[in-house]
């Protein structure tokens, strides 16, 4: 299988700077999932930088500690992106591209999953301040998910 | 990162990926590959059946992985192929 390697490409891109080091992890946590996925509630998490045209824009640069919650029958046209990193011109075109919101809501409506939670949550990739975001925006994320009773999360990063 | 700590709180996770170097690193618990240039994890714009198909083997084939931090690449093509030129 031929594939972009991007930790090549990121360091090529910064040549004059000494090489980012990813995070590597030696293994993977672990939830089984229990419930049957037309019986189970599922959110949908982007980090393309995805928000409503009402709500603040994402820092489109980096370290943008926050998130939004973007209600799930939300119109697929009054979404916007703010993300500086990757070619968002399809997506905005069609922003199922990075955020199947619409997608989503098919499949909740003919059965394929159980149900969709209230709202969905978008934030901004590129964070590389991981104590703060480990310590100060994902706690938060974990609790509204938990709050609203979501079985699943589905991750789609840009 | 997210994925992991979604999945350590209680809520299990299943990811798309369209960077396999960096998800391998990174290694969320369940990953599906979309071999796609960057913005189109989801799929193609305005292909509907594209992006149907690409969430129903993600979400529905989430269960059926059992080793925490697996990769399965999905077997879509994007149809110019210069962009992997240089991979």
């Amino acid at each position: 299988m031929k594939y972009v390697k991007y930790v090549d490409v990121t360091r090529a891109m910064f040549p004059d700077q000494p090489p980012y080091q990813w995070t590597e992890n030696v293994s993977a946590p672990w939830t089984p999932i229990a419930k049957p996925l037309s019986q189970s509630r599922v959110a949908l998490i982007s980090s393309g930088g995805v928000y409503r045209k009402d709500q603040p824009p994402f820092k489109p640069d980096k370290n943008d500690l926050t998130f939004r919650e973007i209600p799930a029958d939300t119109d697929a046209g009054d979404l916007r992106i703010s993300h500086d990193h990757y070619d968002h011109s399809d997506a905005e075109k069609d922003v199922n591209c990075v955020f199947p919101i619409e997608r989503m809501r098919e499949l909740a409506a003919d059965g394929f999953i159980g149900s969709l939670p209230e709202v969905h949550f978008t934030f901004m990739g590129r964070i590389f301040r991981k104590t703060q975001l480990l310590n100060e925006m994902i706690p938060g994320l974990i609790a509204r998910l938990k709050a609203l009773g979501v079985d699943l999360a589905f991750l789609v990063p840009a | 990162m997210i994925a992991r700590a979604v999945e350590e709180a209680g809520i299990p996770t299943v990811s798309l990926s369209s960077a396999y170097d960096l998800t391998a690193l990174v290694k969320p618990p369940r990953t599906f590959f979309v071999n796609y240039p960057l913005g189109h994890t989801s799929g193609k714009p305005f292909d509907r059946q594209n992006q149907t198909a690409i969430l129903k083997e993600a979400l529905g084939k989430a269960g059926e992985i059992t080793e925490p931090g697996a990769i399965v690449a999905l077997p879509y093509v994007w149809d110019d192929l210069t962009w992997l030129a240089g991979a």
